[in-house]
């Protein structure tokens, strides 16, 4: 409870800071007022949890390892963000704001123990997303992408909505452990208004996620809004949208995986072949990162099709691979493109030339996300499979690895383009300091985790 | 019982005619109705929050947005453009599958005893606060983040920029 506090009242901090123009001190406040609130949540990590304020939220060990992952990555996405702001407008304290207010309300949507805190967290994160893709006021793409997700983000709450309250009128309540005991006192067949309550979550979590046949939004959105939002997007929100999603499947939803198992197949395995079918065709390298991150969200997905005692375990470290790589892929991305101005493949050519560094971390990020060996992405991978193995769903890991062979491709198309794609000279990019620093720590995490995966793989939930 | 019949006839009435009408002011203006008879079943139900809700938010701020937009659109013509054949072939399927679902949804229905209420004082402003400042008062809070980072938002994107980028 001390972290969605502290994470609350801190932007209110930071719009005092901007009032008083002290715009040196915006950052510095904010990463420490972030790792004070991570330290506040790992604090709560023994304590016997019970579920507070009339059972609206839980803070165990799930929302806790959660809640951690998620302040870290905004941390390091908050780093790249030095002189980013500034280049779009003089009101650099309201983005930070915003930005935190998207972060306390992951932290509903990771700690909830009531469908009334999960609608509500999910709202103020989005609503907070809406405005952050639209910060470049004068950029059409940023505009468009702006309304694009307010649409479709609007559409799909109406979805999620309706679900919830179905499942009310079904159960007449909103807690978790009340429609699990529920389903448990009435086991007979389908009852119409509490099943199709479910498939309604699924459709309005699966557009939140970013899962097909609910992803055709995610492209464009990802695209034109500014990359440092991107970033943001891609991994701190998705991660907080798979664990909304285990959450609830796992504690309220677990008795009746017949009746919702098959129909999260098959939106699994149609993610998994639109997101990496559709990047393979791809120029730009931030579009091919939107719709690997569709793909991404598939394998995710793995967990909650899989469902079982070490999915939160799966899930945490696949969700920290893939955030830490993509946080290296914008990292980069916003580089080349402050320089060459465009994010085309073309404009990474000769870059393992002239920035030996900046090619070496966003090989080490594209051989994580395609999941080679030695790197975070592969143990990601590997716990994913093994959990739908347990759960004899060959079929579905054999089309996953087919999948995850189709990526390689298209990852390696950077690299072959850094290293071996040179032409005329480039000019070297000047790397500032907190870039270094973020990009190297984040290489230096995913082949730490590569090599010794029981660092979390071994939490006990 | 008589005073539902009148007003339910009413809601019909306009609603028809919300459709019907040519002009889109009228039509508009017939909505504003059509809410207004809302409002009066809500009473009936003895759920006053709704009702004020309804009024306020509905009839009030809803209807005047829709009304602006026109104005800024100038939509208020009386002839609307004619619709493609594709489009009204649409029309008349979508229709006629809500007419189905409709039909069989009514087959299916069985005539149920009235239901009474267990506590006629369900839908009262008192009942409602009490509900939300107990068991609801976190949720309640925690939507002030919400309304707060959508008050930054939107001062943020509607702010003149000094310089041009």
């Amino acid at each position: 409870m001390n972290t969605l506090i502290l994470i609350s009242v801190l932007p209110i901090l930071l719009l005092y800071l901007g009032v008083f123009k002290a715009k040196n001190a915006l950052l510095p406040v904010t990463v420490i007022g972030l790792l004070a609130a991570a330290g506040l949540a790992i604090a709560g990590w023994n304590a016997n949890a019970t579920p507070i304020y009339h059972d609206m939220v839980l803070f165990d060990r799930f929302s806790i390892a959660f809640s951690v992952i998620t302040i870290l990555s905004t941390v390091l996405i908050l780093l790249l963000s030095k002189d980013y702001f500034e280049k779009i407008s003089s009101h650099v304290a309201e983005y930070y704001a915003v930005m935190l207010f998207s972060l306390a309300g992951i932290i509903c949507m990771v700690s909830y123990y009531n469908l009334t805190m999960l609608f509500i967290g999910i709202e103020i994160m989005s609503v907070s997303l809406y405005i952050l893709a639209g910060i470049k006021k004068r950029d059409f793409a940023s505009n468009e992408a702006s309304l694009k997700y307010f649409l479709m983000g609007a559409f799909s709450t109406g979805f999620l909505l309706f679900g919830i309250a179905l499942i009310y009128g079904a159960t007449g309540s909103f807690s978790i452990s009340v429609i699990r005991d529920w389903i448990l006192t009435h086991p007979r067949g389908i009852d119409p208004l509490f099943h199709t309550g479910v498939l309604l979550i699924i459709v309005g979590l699966c557009f939140k996620l970013g899962a097909a046949p609910f992803h055709f939004w995610t492209p464009d959105v990802y695209e034109g809004s500014p990359s440092l939002i991107t970033a943001f997007m891609s991994t701190v929100v998705k991660t907080a949208g798979i664990a909304a999603f285990l959450r609830l499947f796992q504690s309220a939803f677990s008795t009746i995986s017949d009746f919702w198992m098959p129909v999260l197949l098959v939106i699994t395995v149609l993610t998994l072949f639109i997101g990496n079918i559709t990047a393979l065709y791809q120029q730009s390298f931030k579009r091919m990162l939107a719709f690997s991150s569709i793909s991404h969200a598939g394998y995710l997905l793995f967990a909650v099709v899989a469902l079982g005692a070490a999915s939160a375990n799966s899930v945490l470290i696949y969700a920290a691979a893939y955030s830490i790589a993509s946080i290296i892929a914008f990292g980069v991305l916003i580089l080349v493109q402050q320089q060459a101005d465009s994010d085309h493949f073309s404009s990474f050519n000769g870059l393992g030339k002239s920035n030996p560094f900046l090619a070496f971390v966003l090989t080490v990020a594209m051989l994580s996300l395609a999941g080679i060996p030695l790197t975070a992405g592969f143990i990601g991978k590997f716990y994913m499979f093994t959990g739908a193995l347990s759960r004899l769903q060959v079929w579905l890991v054999i089309i996953a690895v087919v999948n995850a062979i189709i990526s390689i491709y298209y990852y390696f198309k950077v690299i072959v383009a850094m290293y071996f794609r040179g032409g005329e000279e480039r000019t070297v990019l000047a790397v500032p300091g907190y870039f270094v620093f973020v990009l190297g720590l984040s290489a230096l995490l995913t082949i730490v985790l590569g090599v010794y995966p029981t660092l979390i793989a071994d939490i006990n939930f | 019982m008589s005073t539902f019949y009148v007003i339910a006839f009413l809601s019909i009435v306009f609603s028809l005619l919300v459709i019907f009408a040519k002009n889109p002011v009228h039509s508009v203006l017939y909505l504003i109705l059509t809410f207004f008879t809302f409002t009066i079943h809500y009473i009936l139900l003895n759920a006053q929050f709704l009702a004020v809700v309804n009024f306020i938010v509905y009839m009030g701020a809803i209807m005047v947005l829709f009304l602006f937009v026109m104005m800024l659109l100038n939509l208020n013509k009386d002839t609307e453009p004619g619709k493609h054949n594709l489009a009204k072939l649409a029309g008349v399927i979508a229709g006629g599958c809500l007419l189905v679902v409709i039909a069989g949804s009514l087959k299916a229905l069985g005539k149920s005893e009235p239901v009474v209420l267990q506590n006629p004082d369900l839908g009262l402003v008192k009942n409602l606060g009490k509900v939300l400042f107990g068991e609801f008062l976190l949720p309640f809070e925690v939507s002030s983040v919400l309304l707060l980072s959508a008050m930054v938002g939107a001062v943020l994107l509607a702010k003149k920029e000094p310089r041009t980028v």
